[in-house]
């Protein structure tokens, strides 16, 4: 199948990135010292059910999820497409559009899932602060899928790799930030509050703290799926049009 | 002859960026077999011709046919036809050159692939390279490499972008050689190049560009009854193409 093709490929490259230490390291510094510093730095201040270290670490989880499927598929895509070209061997294939999207969502996904699995496996060991249940691992694949799928897009439309600091500046931050990673949401100017029931970060963290699946996971999840959608149909769309 | 006929074949093509004409109604036919050489100055639109055939960029306007199909619906059929063997390198720098040809040969559904890749490592006498990344690689055995890669789901249609540009002469010699057995192999191979040397000896065919436009297309038989010219007059028209647009 194409998009196996595709994904073998990009899973390949992903391979031969962890196999150099750097990579790893570099990839999940950033949550852990956001674990380590907010958890013990704030952990006594914040006052959340069940506690600020938990509450903390599906937030880490969450952002690490997020910014692993789409900073790394926006990147790669754009960066293949601009300095390495290789991104113009997907295009030269005779692989279906769909199929070519599919595949790099898919290996984008894998990078979400195993860094967060990474973060999620130290905030367990670290700090005992996490469990595995069924709606954080829906959130892993979902939030994923949809971050993933975003990040496709942002790597197709950018023509320089400032853009996609742009994004990450101007989109990614503040999700990451004003969408319920390090506090509770309620605290929040109800504007805000509003916003941060549709950004795509806020139901994957709901996802990632809760410890049951109920009705309010089950819409938090169909907002990850439907945007994921979303992402993907345009996604293949500019893929259609791609053109140097 | 036909329109099957043609390994190319343009009408009117046009393609515009920010309102500058890099190819500018462009008529040409390429045929079937043998090597058709796209010569002209630095800017005059024969890598984005060359990228207009590969399907990585689009036209503005005007119509291109490949192998009798219109280029405009890329279908994978005819996407198997066409290689390109670009300028710039496009290999994946992080793999292995075995790992090269069997991810491309995968892309392309080649079948059974492990056979098709070892064929091609012997082909190009890759064996002594198959575990070196491609990041070790020198600019030559890199072309090499990018000739094999492309060679892999065996199209029948090949684009070499400056393929010896910045090589040795022995490695130049190599690839001269490759495009050689390519051609009696009755492949169909465009390319362009800014050496005349290079023109001369390997091309059946011959294109001129200037800012975009043709400025003449012939049999290099024809060219040379009617100019009577060898390398050394071909560099001459070239330099007076490139500074008056003869």
């Amino acid at each position: 199948m194409g998009c196996y093709a595709v994904f073998s490929r990009e899973v390949l490259i992903l391979y031969k990135k962890i196999g150099q230490m750097g990579y790893v390291f570099s990839s999940i510094i950033s949550p852990f010292i956001y674990l380590f510093a907010f958890g013990y730095g704030l952990g006594n201040r914040v006052e959340v059910d069940g506690g600020y270290l938990p509450f903390l670490a599906g937030g880490i989880i969450g952002i690490t999820v997020m910014i692993n499927a789409f900073q790394q598929t926006a990147t790669s895509v754009s960066v293949g497409k601009m300095y390495y070209h290789i991104f113009q061997n997907l295009v030269l294939s005779p692989i279906h559009d769909f199929e070519v999207i599919i595949g790099i969502i898919g290996a984008g996904m894998l990078r979400g899932i195993f860094f967060g699995g990474l973060i999620f496996l130290m905030a367990w060991l670290v700090f005992g602060a996490v469990g595995i249940h069924l709606s954080l691992l829906v959130g892993a694949v979902l939030g994923s899928f949809c971050f993933a799928a975003l990040g496709v897009i942002v790597g197709l439309v950018v023509r320089q790799p400032d853009d996609v600091a742009f994004v990450n500046n101007f989109i990614i931050m503040p999700m990451t930030f004003f969408g319920g990673s390090f506090f509770p949401v309620d605290s929040l100017p109800s504007v805000l509050r509003v916003l941060v029931m549709i950004f795509p970060i806020g139901a994957l963290n709901r996802l990632m703290r809760s410890a049951v699946w109920n009705m309010d996971m089950a819409y938090c999840g169909l907002i990850l799926f439907v945007l994921g959608l979303i992402f993907l149909f345009i996604s293949v769309r500019l893929y259609r049009q791609y053109s140097e | 002859m036909d329109e099957a006929g043609y390994a190319v074949e343009t009408e009117e093509l046009v393609k515009t960026y920010n309102n500058i004409c890099v190819v500018d109604h462009l008529n040409l036919r390429i045929p079937r077999g043998g090597v058709f050489g796209l010569l002209g100055p630095n800017g005059a639109g024969k890598t984005t011709l060359m990228k207009m055939i590969a399907g990585l960029v689009r036209p503005t306007s005007g119509s291109l046919r490949i192998m009798g199909q219109d280029a405009g619906q890329r279908t994978p059929a005819l996407k198997k036809l066409v290689g390109l063997i670009p300028q710039d390198s496009n290999l994946e720098r992080e793999f292995t050159v075995e790992e090269a040809l069997k991810v491309y040969g995968r892309l392309f559904g080649v079948k059974p692939l492990d056979s098709r890749v070892e064929q091609i490592i012997e082909m190009f006498s890759l064996q002594n390279m198959r575990n070196k990344t491609i990041r070790a690689l020198s600019g030559g055995m890199m072309r090499r490499v990018l000739i094999a890669r492309c060679l892999v789901p065996q199209p029948e249609l090949l684009l070499l972008d400056e393929p010896t540009v910045g090589l040795d002469p022995d490695v130049r010699q190599s690839i001269w050689d490759i495009i050689a057995s390519l051609r009696n192999a009755g492949k169909t191979l465009v390319f362009t190049t800014h050496y005349m040397e290079e023109a001369e000896r390997l091309c059946d065919h011959i294109a001129m560009f200037r800012q975009g436009q043709m400025v003449f297309s012939d049999t290099k038989a024809a060219l040379q009854q009617k100019i009577g010219y060898d390398a050394h007059d071909l560099e001459e028209l070239f330099i007076r193409l490139a500074r008056e647009g003869v």
